[in-house]
């Protein structure tokens, strides 16, 4: 017991963690190719079948019944304000594995030129008295019970009276916001509180305007869209899903990291000495000390800034970006390749935090300008 | 029962279909054929959200997952619930947290504000699940591109109003959520006085931009949290916000008739 | 009698009733709502095809407009004659009018007069302060903490930088931990570690004229701006 849990925080550190999701990532939702042939030849598709989503299910189940022995892992989990992030977990895997059951399905149709599942004939149409209002019926009372159920069953969550001189330890916003409160350790706020969420919204905005692929229109389908799915898939259940998770499971007092069995101490020392960039370029590798000129201290995170995101796009749009840069034009890449290099700023800015220390990039705190 | 009993009583029925007072209601009368059945559809103010007929698929779980309608359903016991809670929560530091309490304990049927903070949670899952099922149909794509924009106004609307609401109890989880979600806000390139740029605003040495003029402020309605802020929290949450969600709302249902209905294949 | 009759047979044929809504011919004889149920055919009708007769409609209108702006006689002769036309100046005037309504909007959201608890007080003398340490016991009223080192006291700000969250003081470790996102600070004020940007800051502090310290927290003075200096953010003991 105590091996199988001591296995588990260890696999839970952000840096393990994190690199096996990613790296495995992208073989269960291919981006491109080369990766689907990867997934074929892995078997990875085997999740999207009957047997393997009652796999899945199972080994869910089995973790969290498995956790609810675990005195702090019970903490953590029947807290009444983490409940809904309980079911969210079950839904999201649930609905994951539905509608990539149904694409699954539908790629071998389209393969064999056969109509999709969700083809009928056009002329043959159900009427929305009876068939559909009673549908929604249904389901607005199976809704309803749920909730009154859930309400008398768990009393609304309400703290001590605030009390503006005492945090709490650890605060946490509400639970769809930690991911929000996530990206908040490893960058400024104004940019994992203004620009980050901004941009969420506006990528989200942009999405119809950038996948100019017309076909999937109606249908669960994942071969013939593959790059926007899964690409969607990992902002959706990776930048966000997971964040939200580790948010609640791993962050403890003082928010440092602690794995899901560990017990909450709150004197649990992790020495967290960040660095900022130009202070490893002066005093680490230069041994200059640190220049006055503000410009001049901060001269190489902002020509790495600079380069991150004017260099990288054209760089991509010649190598292995070039069919997509050919199909989607000037404009309409640039924005794409802009908002995902964004994206990907989250996860490189997580890993040099976990691995050098690093704090800012660019550190400004003259003009509250720090990336 | 005998056949003419039987009879007798479905005339009663009928009888009662065909009245005045029935059919003034109820244009099409009780919606027995298929012509009655589209009629009540077409003649009913809320039914004729959905088109008369529609595809097959259309009306599967395993396709819509009914979720978009459930967010929608949400909505609209969250409103009713919230309106009840109206009725005894003062918005005041005094007040807010005792009136909870009361709420708990001293209302009869006390699940009011159960059912609206867990209604709440789930509302949120609901309407990132329909985003999340929109995308996997690929129904955001053209004629339905607006819609889909739309569509990330009210989910963004409909954490705002979560998060708005999340401080009227005002306990220690709602105001230490609420200040550090508002110090983001003081950190709003130009806007935010500890923002990038704020220092630039300046006329010679008085900075416009500075703690009692910058965009917190004005949702604080002062420099810290507190009886100002719960107040426009208040108001917010339970007007301003709802207002605007109604309306994107309307905009939604009505796009999505307009831009063809439901998704379907070609 | 008659109603009684067509809904017997209504009842009894239902695929004739059916067939006979479909039918436009038939759909005469029956009530008002007939016309609305051939409206109802058309539109379910119409979405089979939806491209051709959404083009049509499309053009048609605009086409029709464009002729009537050529053909008008009142927009040509006022661009000739002045400058700006007259529809200039009234888009000018309603879109100053609107600009000043949102501006009204927006200065009603910022009072005049703030209800905000008093902001200088008097924290004892100072002999009460034990040299080396932080004392936390006014934290909770006044939101300050004050520490006296072997030359200075200062009162530091209990408001973390990076989003406002009060850190605590751990004893053990010496050193101020935000709970929100892990900034530490010494007891300096200076951060180093999480993401805080920048130390704490401190309040003004002065001898008040019974000889008690005086804290103003209206003013602040920031160590990255170099204001630690200033002679009015310590004392002298």
């Amino acid at each position: 017991m105590d091996l199988i849990k001591s296995v588990i925080n260890t696999l839970a550190s952000p840096t393990i963690l994190f690199t096996l999701i990613i790296v495995t990532f992208f073989f269960i939702f291919p981006l491109n190719d080369w990766f689907y042939r990867w997934n074929k030849r892995l078997k990875l598709d085997s999740f999207w079948t009957n047997r393997g989503g009652i796999k899945m299910f199972i080994i869910l189940l089995v973790f969290f019944a498995f956790g609810l022995f675990d005195e702090n892992f019970r903490l953590i989990v029947l807290k009444p304000d983490n409940v809904p992030i309980v079911g969210l977990i079950f839904l999201v895997a649930f609905f994951t594995w539905l509608s990539m059951k149904q694409a699954v399905d539908n790629d071998v149709h389209i393969e064999n030129n056969e109509n999709v599942n969700e083809y009928s004939d056009p002329d043959d149409k159900v009427l929305t008295w009876p068939d559909l209002v009673y549908i929604e019926l249904i389901a607005l009372v199976l809704c309803t019970v749920l909730l009154i159920v859930w309400s008398i069953g768990l009393q609304a969550p309400l703290e001590e009276p605030a009390n503006p001189t005492l945090s709490p330890n650890p605060a946490k916003a509400p639970w769809y916001f930690l991911g929000l409160q996530e990206m908040l350790v490893y960058f400024d706020p104004w940019i994992a509180g203004v620009l980050f969420p901004s941009l969420m919204i506006v990528g989200l905005m942009a999405i119809p305007y950038l996948d100019t692929n017309k076909k999937g229109v109606g249908y669960y389908s994942f071969k013939q869209r593959m790059m926007a799915v899964s690409l969607y898939m990992f902002g959706w259940l990776v930048l966000w899903v997971l964040l939200i998770i580790i948010g609640t499971f791993l962050r403890g007092p003082n928010w440092n990291f602690f794995g899901p069995f560990e017990y909450w101490d709150l004197h649990k020392l992790q020495p967290l000495t960040n660095i900022n960039l130009s202070e490893y370029v002066y005093i680490i590798w230069f041994s200059t000390g640190m220049p006055d000129n503000i410009l001049l201290r901060e001269i190489w995170g902002i020509l790495l800034i600079l380069g991150y995101f004017l260099i990288l796009p054209p760089l991509f749009a010649k190598t292995w970006l070039k069919n997509l840069y050919n199909r989607l034009g000037n404009f309409r890449y640039s924005v794409f390749i802009i908002l995902i290099l964004f994206a990907l700023s989250m996860p490189i800015k997580m890993y040099l935090r976990w691995m050098v220390n690093l704090k800012y990039i660019v550190a400004i705190p003259e003009y509250f300008f720090n990336i | 029962m005998s056949k003419s009993e039987k009879k007798k009583k479905e005339s009663i029925l009928l009888r009662l279909g065909n009245s005045q007072v029935w059919k003034s209601i109820i244009r099409s009368g009780v919606p027995r054929d298929r012509r009655g059945r589209m009629l009540s559809v077409l003649n009913s103010v809320f039914l004729h959200l959905h088109p008369v007929r529609m595809p097959k698929h259309a009306v599967k779980l395993k396709y819509t997952w009914c979720m978009g309608g459930l967010s929608f359903y949400i909505f609209l016991v969250l409103t009713i619930t919230g309106i009840l809670l109206m009725f005894y929560y003062r918005p005041t530091i005094e007040y807010a947290y005792t009136d909870m309490i009361d709420l708990r304990e001293q209302v009869p049927l006390g699940i009011m504000r159960e059912i609206h903070r867990w209604g709440a949670h789930l509302m949120v899952i609901t309407v990132w699940l329909h985003m999340f099922r929109v995308f996997m149909t690929g129904s955001y794509k053209s004629p339905r591109e607006f819609n889909w924009v739309v569509g990330v106004m009210l989910l963004t609307l409909t954490l705002l109003l979560s998060f708005t609401g999340y401080l009227l109890p005002w306990d220690q989880l709602a105001i230490w959520a609420i200040t550090v979600g508002t110090n983001m806000a003081r950190a709003t390139p130009f806007l935010g006085h500890e923002g990038p740029g704020a220092a630039l605003l300046s006329i010679g040495d008085i900075n416009l931009v500075h703690a009692g003029s910058d965009v917190r402020f004005a949702l604080l309605g002062g420099r810290f949290v507190g009886e100002a802020a719960l107040l426009r929290f208040y108001v917010l949450h339970c007007i301003g916000l709802p207002f605007i969600i109604v309306i994107f709302m309307a905009v939604h249902f009505w796009r999505i008739r307009k831009d063809g209905g439901i998704s379907t294949p070609l | 009698m008659d109603d009684q009759k067509h809904l017997e047979h209504e009842q009894n044929k239902p695929e004739d009733a059916e067939r006979s809504t479909e039918n436009p011919e038939e759909m005469k004889q029956s009530e008002e709502n007939s016309t609305e149920m051939k409206i109802a055919e058309k539109k379910e009708i119409e979405p089979k095809k939806p491209e051709v007769p959404k083009k049509k409609l499309e053009k048609g209108p605009t086409k029709k407009r464009a002729s009537i702006g050529k053909g008008s006689i009142l927009v040509e002769p006022i661009k000739r004659r002045s400058f700006f036309s007259w529809l200039t100046l009234a888009w000018v005037a309603f879109t100053a009018a609107t600009g000043t309504f949102f501006g009204m909007m927006l200065r009603f959201m910022f009072p005049n007069v703030l209800f905000e608890p008093k902001q200088t007080f008097k924290a004892g003398y100072p002999d009460d302060y034990t040299i080396g340490e932080v004392t936390t016991s006014l934290k909770e009223k006044y939101g300050v903490w004050i520490i006296r080192d072997t030359e200075h006291i200062y009162a530091l700000s209990v408001v973390c930088t990076h989003l406002g969250c009060t850190p605590n003081w751990l004893q053990n470790e010496r050193k101020f931990k935000c709970p929100c996102h892990g900034s530490g600070f010494r007891k300096s004020g200076i951060n180093f570690e999480g993401p805080a940007p920048r130390p704490l800051e401190r309040y003004k502090i002065v001898l008040a004229d019974d000889g008690q310290i005086l804290i103003d927290k209206t003013k602040k003075f920031a160590y990255e701006k170099g204001q630690w200096s200033d002679s009015e953010s310590y004392l002298v003991v």
